[in-house]
């Protein structure tokens, strides 16, 4: 029945006097508002608020319809089927995990919704051939090899170890890693592979530090990337370098354990000084309504936000319209140039570069590649004071 | 005295009534789709069959042979994983799948009651989770084999061709009706059981099971048999559930909280009865669903979407089932051990005493 | 061999306090005959206590200690009056699952007041350590099982030598004769609930400042503790202690030298023998 009377409302819609304010479009954003990476998915959440403050200043009237996956795929796939299905929503944001993300860009394909994935890195997110899903970071292959070039640029590293949790986020970083580490040469010094919410790493980190490897590469969310680095600092683990792969790595908490981050490096999809159009404007507006520095997580879901509120609003609300529309802009924003591409075996991919930061004195610097870098990294890790 | 809970006997005659009535129900939930639109609608009625199935599994082994197994996770979760394997990897289709997956399950509960069965009450029962959680940590640990953390989101199943005839399973109605079917055939196994020799031997080893033993049951035998029936249809259900979610991982298939809902079904229901765990379900599911998707009340029409209780719920009580079910086993626990069935029978018995006593009062005044 | 002494240093250390977990549990156990499936929840309220008093008044987490045992062992009384004390007579079964809701309605009430987000303690010492000869044994372990063993100390002390304790043992050992030795039974089962609950309290205070803090984390706890115990042997605190430091010991060096993921797995393999070959644990039942 919808079918025969939507030309015919959209008809009557165009000719009627002051039909150029559109209807409010209906947004899907599915985030891990709790659960173990609650603390991440606030960034996200309040990325999403400040990009529905910026619509409704072009005049685009969205309506976001928020749900909680929990952090847990199942509880996602739930959520999908309810936005799609219940509420209807013209196209969804989210989820922020790999493991949630990837369950619901399969619905997202199975129920021919547009999908943008804001922050998730596993890789077959967008390797499955989708054309429904499009993802605006960079997949995971880019977080290692950043980390690791950067390693390589910055001295000459030896052996490596991978310590990092068996989630899809950590297993497809990790693995990336591995992958990259040996065709540049490195040996693995060790590969560990943790539980999540059994926080006793002291045993691994001391067979890590026997093999002294040069450099320590570590994929976890917020907590135990605090409680890996107490504890190294603990057993007295000494690498070359610490490359922590996003995520936790790379938030305030993070940043704030000052005797724990110093030095640490981090990859990122997105810091405040790497000079795109708005980036400084936009982490003094987070900075002064939420009184937290962001985190690329929320430049992620703002982008995404921004870019499918403009293109669903355009579209009227038609999901295939949205789809095709995304499938072909581009946009320049504060995630600097954004196209989604379909290459190498990826399908709707951006092509992000991620700088690499260090934290130095308490606050995160960039510190590769050159032409973002703001600072000199200091290299080799000069030890636990 | 330690209170056991009551043997089941029912009046005879009331079993003819028992059928009619039952048939009726499952006629009513099989024509019920015809008159609803909204597909959550049908999602619900497959948690609540597939929560019959897990609770009337159970209670072979819990409620008529009186052993506590709180590690049914293991044989749920080796149906789910056995299911998704061979669709995944070998592309077989789950009604065949499903058969290999009982069978694994059931050979599994032979190891398993070899090993715990020699252990009684308390022993047994942290014998039964010790054992599910060296199976979910091993799962979790072998990637190579189960994908370890990252579970298994399974792809399209097959359409089902009989005769002339296909069967999608994209939509939720096919899902329906087989778990409906599986729901009617688990109730219809309890019944068997509850009214057979074997019944009785199971309901003789809860009772007492060293006088079972020495009037000559065989105890390792008859509990083996009890955990095997149980074990199968757990394995149904677990396949069935990978199936119709599409995505497992071994916390979500092999956790003690889905070895506990399990129990909790049947004790708030009544243990060691037919209705029991059905019971049960209709309490537990429409209340974990509400409270974990209150939005689902406005998709069945019951609420307006702006409704102050779906934005409290929201608010305050999201996820809140566990806390839930945590109350109702207190409350069961403590004041009915027989459950929702316990106390209508003790309620029907006290109405018949007094009616018995009524009419005793009533022929001596009239002499 | 470094790595092998630094593995049972750290293994002795954590061990401490899963010893404190396992002598709460196994007075419950001696003085009741309960499996309290509650305990690691009672673990858990100790940690979040710790953490609000730490947020909320700055107290130091091994400070707060004398504020949140009392506080627990109160509420552990109360657990005991109104609840558990109505099925000391039934089914073991009946007990196991009504602490079973008692867990529940405790991790999801807190779940629900906190949200589950993992909460993290940050003290000054929270990542130094002390560095002996190679060796480096974390300061706020080596804290907390100093602690830990001046508790067990106390403990022992108290069970052996006051009138109120050898009445524990008297009710453990044997409950209506020491009814009938004119011993109020039913005190002291409120006592022992609240006892184990305020020791369960205090382990989770010494680790709160070394793992992370979310509602489900009693489950783990509580498991543990039914290892330690049983391998102990239920109702002996000499036997828990000794349960906690060898399965401490058993778990680093399974993640050293078997696997990380594996090693809760190593513990649970353990469980089942001793289920199967001897229950009884290393000293036995009767004695405290």
């Amino acid at each position: 029945m919808t079918k025969k009377l939507a030309p015919i409302l959209a008809l009557l819609a165009l000719a009627l006097p002051g039909a150029g304010r559109a209807a409010p479009v209906k947004i899907g954003f599915i985030n891990s508002i709790t659960g173990p990476e609650a603390p991440i998915g606030e960034n996200l959440t309040n990325g999403v608020e400040l990009a529905v403050e910026d619509l409704k200043k072009k005049g685009i009237d969205v309506q976001v319809v928020r749900q909680d996956d929990t952090g847990k795929p199942q509880v996602a796939m739930g959520a999908m089927e309810q936005l799609a299905t219940g509420d209807e929503v013209a196209a969804v944001v989210g989820p922020y995990t790999s493991a949630t993300a990837n369950a619901v860009a399969k619905l997202a394909q199975q129920y021919k919704v547009p999908q943008v994935v804001p922050a998730a890195a596993k890789e077959e997110i967008t390797r499955q051939g989708y054309d429904w899903v499009f993802r605006l970071n960079a997949p995971a292959h880019v977080y290692a090899q950043s980390l690791i070039d950067a390693a390589l640029a910055f001295g000459k590293p030896k052996s490596i170890a991978f310590i990092y949790e068996s989630t899809d986020f950590g297993a497809s970083v990790a693995a990336a890693g591995k992958d990259y580490a040996q065709k540049k040469g490195l040996t693995i010094a060790a590969d560990e592979a943790y539980q999540k919410g059994a926080p006793d790493y002291r045993s691994t980190l001391t067979k890590i530090k026997a093999q002294s490897p040069d450099l320590v590469f570590m994929v976890s969310y917020v907590a135990d990337a605090i409680l890996l680095m107490r504890q190294s600092r603990e057993v007295g683990l000494k690498p070359q370098a610490f490359l922590g792969g996003g995520a936790g790595f790379d938030t305030a908490q993070f940043e704030s354990e000052k005797d724990i981050s110093t030095h640490v490096l981090s990859v990122t999809q997105w810091t405040p000084e790497i000079g795109t159009a708005g980036s400084a404007e936009f982490a003094k507006r987070y900075q002064a309504k939420y009184g937290k520095k962001p985190t690329y997580h929320a430049a992620c879901a703002y982008e995404a936000t921004l870019i499918v509120g403009e293109v669903a609003a355009k579209a009227g609300g038609d999901r295939k319209k949205i789809r095709e529309a995304l499938a072909a802009g581009t946009w320049n924003g504060i995630m600097g140039d954004v196209r989604f591409e379909s290459y190498e075996g990826f399908t709707n991919q951006n092509r992000l570069v991620m700088p690499v930061v260090q934290y130095q004195g308490g606050r995160s610097e960039t510190v590769y590649p050159a032409k973002f870098a703001k600072k000199k990294p200091v290299y080799p890790f000069p030890g636990w004071k | 005295m330690p209170r056991r809970p009551s043997p089941s006997v029912a009046p005879r005659g009331s079993a003819a009534l028992g059928l009619v009535a039952f048939l009726a129900v499952v006629a009513a939930f099989a024509v019920f789709p015809q008159f609803v639109r909204k597909p959550y609608v049908l999602h619900m009625g497959v948690v609540l069959f597939l929560a019959i199935v897990q609770g009337q599994a159970w209670n072979v082994i819990g409620g008529y042979a009186g052993q506590y197994s709180v590690g049914h996770a293991a044989y749920f979760g080796i149906g789910a994983y056995t299911t998704t394997m061979l669709l995944e990897l070998n592309k077989i289709p789950p009604w065949w799948g499903i058969w290999a997956a009982i069978a694994a399950a059931v050979l599994v509960s032979i190891v398993i009651g070899s090993i715990t069965f020699r252990l009684r009450g308390p022993y047994f029962v942290l014998a039964s989770i010790s054992v599910t959680e060296i199976i979910r940590l091993a799962a979790l640990y072998f990637k190579g084999f189960t994908r370890g953390a990252e579970g298994f989101l399974l792809s399209e199943i097959p359409a089902l061709k009989i005769g002339g005839a296909e069967i999608e399973f994209y939509t939720k109605r096919p899902f329906y009706f087989a778990a409906l079917a599986l729901a009617v055939i688990t109730v219809g196994v309890n019944w068997l059981v509850e009214h057979s020799k074997l019944g009785y031997y199971f309901q003789a080893i809860r009772e007492d099971q060293d006088a079972a033993h020495s009037l000559g049951i065989n105890l390792a035998f008859y509990k083996n048999v009890a955990l095997a029936i149980s074990a199968a249809f757990t394995a149904w259900a677990g396949g069935f559930y990978a199936m119709f979610v599409k995505f497992i991982d071994p916390n979500t298939v092999f956790g003690l909280d889905v070895s506990v809902q399990f129990v909790l079904i049947c004790i708030i229901g009544g243990i060691g009865t037919i209705l029991g765990p059905v019971i049960g379900a209709m309490v537990l599911v429409p209340l974990s669903e509400v409270l974990r998707n209150p939005k689902g009340l406005v998709q069945l029409g019951l609420l307006s979407s702006d409704s102050r209780f779906v934005q409290f719920v929201e608010e305050h009580l999201s996820n809140a089932h566990m806390l839930v079910y945590g109350i109702l086993v207190v409350i069961v626990i403590l004041f009915a051990p027989d459950g929702v069935v316990g106390l209508i029978r003790s309620g029907v018995a006290r109405l018949r005493r007094r009616a018995s006593a009524r009419e005793r009062a009533q022929a001596a005044t009239t002499t | 061999m470094n790595v092998f002494v630094q593995s049972v240093i750290s293994g002795i250390l954590v061990g401490g306090v899963y010893a404190l977990i396992g002598i709460g549990l196994t007075i419950i156990f001696g003085v009741m005959r309960v499996i309290n499936f509650a305990h690691g929840d009672l673990l858990m309220l100790g940690m979040y206590a710790t953490w609000l008093v730490f947020t909320k008044l700055g107290i130091d987490p091994f400070v707060s200690i004398v504020i949140t045992a009392p506080l627990l062992f109160l509420f552990g009384a109360f657990l005991q009056r109104v609840f558990i004390n109505r099925v000391l007579n039934a089914l073991p079964q009946n007990q196991i699952l009504l602490t079973i809701g008692l867990g529940l309605v405790m991790s999801n009430s807190v779940m629900l007041a906190f949200t589950s987000d993992y909460r993290i303690l940050t003290t000054s010492y929270s990542s130094s350590s002390f560095h002996v000869g190679g060796i480096s044994v974390s300061q706020p372990l080596l804290y907390a099982f100093l602690i830990t063993a001046a508790i067990t100390a106390a403990l022992y002390w108290f069970l052996m030598s006051t009138d109120t304790g050898q009445a524990i043992r008297a009710t453990a050992q044997d409950r209506d004769a020491a009814q009938l030795m004119g011993i109020n039974v039913r005190a002291m089962s409120v006592l022992a609930f609240g006892l184990g609950s305020a020791l369960a309290a205090t382990a989770g205070a010494l680790i709160s400042p070394t793992y992370y803090i979310f509602p489900q984390v009693g489950s783990t706890f509580t498991l543990k503790a039914f290892v330690i115990v049983v391998l102990g042997g239920m109702g002996s605190v000499v036997g828990a202690t000794l349960g906690g430091l060898i399965i401490g010991v058993t778990e680093s060096l399974a993640a050293v030298y078997i696997a990380t993921g594996l090693k809760e797995l190593v513990v649970f393999v353990l469980f089942l023998a001793l289920l199967l070959f001897k229950p009884a644990g290393l000293l036995g039942k009767t004695r405290a």
